[in-house]
């Protein structure tokens, strides 16, 4: 298969600094140059300048940039508070609307060509959804301290031996399956464009992949935020 | 969002992780399985571990399934109420 452009490796490279042709290098500076780790920082930086720019400065009469802010903040604060509740919407808002928009933004990235999407890559999504899995079991054990363990024992004592272990591979479970299901998805999406450029060159053909990978994407997003959230919500409330 | 897209993304997001939560409990169970047969006793229970851990996989595997059936219908019945 052609390899894919990425203009931030090609800039990297004319730097002189060691860009890995595989997926991750092997030196400290190959792997701070893998193209996953360069478009983490684009779409970091993307998200920072961008707030910036439309939020410099807070009006009482938000004009379009604070409008559309607004909304979308707005909007999640919504749906998190019908969800978990308000008191913990409070606590977890910052992480997990970053978590949704910078999904959002890196999977929508990847469409336009010269990008690549970060979260095509399995460290990318095995970090975040890492973060969420040690997060809801704090979450857990600061609302029930030890008391926690009663979670994974089932409804009734002598289902303990049953319910043990089906508890807990379903618990670990939840750290594979939201990790690979972002990634599968994305990664799917861009090879399929990338096969499909390859293929049908540059006519439209790709158009309606595309389509699709704009809803795969903002669906993707939504996913792992929704998940975050119910997740949160039931290591929080009581057991059985 | 209006009401009806938000719903309708909210549903998408609830069932569309069913089918890959269903296979990464398997995986685990059975992965599991396989580990305690090969590693920990060194092949000499071999074909009981990873039984068990299949069975325990799909055990779980239909507990969270059960479990995403049960919190969306709890939900839709708040809603009605």
């Amino acid at each position: 298969m052609e390899h894919p452009i990425l203009f931030i490796s090609l800039i990297l490279e004319g730097l002189g600094l060691p860009v890995p042709h595989g997926f991750v290098g092997h030196t400290f500076l190959e792997q701070l140059c893998a193209p996953y780790m360069t478009y983490t920082w684009l779409v970091m930086a993307f998200l920072i300048i961008v707030s910036k720019l439309t939020l410099g400065n807070l009006e009482m009469i938000p004009g379009k940039g604070q409008n559309f802010w607004e909304i979308v903040v707005g909007g999640m604060d919504n749906f998190f508070v019908d969800n978990m509740g308000r008191e913990m919407t409070d606590q977890f808002f910052p992480m997990i609307a970053t978590f949704g928009l910078y999904i959002a933004v890196a999977n929508l990235i990847g469409l336009i060509p010269g990008f690549m999407s970060p979260t095509s890559s399995i460290n990318t999504t095995l970090a975040l959804t890492i973060i969420v899995w040690v997060t809801h079991h704090f979450i857990g054990f600061r609302a029930h301290g030890i008391k926690y363990y009663k979670h994974f024992m089932g409804p009734m004592w002598w289902l303990v031996p049953l319910m043990l272990p089906i508890e807990l591979i379903s618990n670990f479970a939840r750290l594979l399956s939201l990790s690979i299901r972002l990634f599968g998805n994305i990664m799917a999406k861009e090879t399929l464009l990338g096969i499909l450029f390859m293929l049908a060159g540059f006519a439209f053909a790709p158009l309606p992949i595309m389509v699709l990978g704009v809803l795969v994407s903002l669906v993707q997003a939504m996913v792992f935020v929704l998940l975050t959230v119910v997740y949160f919500a039931q290591a929080a409330e009581h057991a059985h | 969002m209006s009401g009806a897209k938000n719903e309708w993304v909210q549903l998408l997001a609830n069932y569309g992780h069913i089918g890959f939560t269903f296979v990464a409990c398997i995986v685990i169970g059975m992965g599991g399985g396989i580990l305690l047969d090969t590693k920990v006793f060194n092949g000499s229970t071999t074909p009981w571990f990873t039984f068990i851990g299949l069975a325990f996989g799909i055990a779980a595997s239909f507990k969270t399934l059960f479990d995403i059936l049960w919190r969306v219908n709890k939900d839709v019945k708040k809603e009605d109420d």
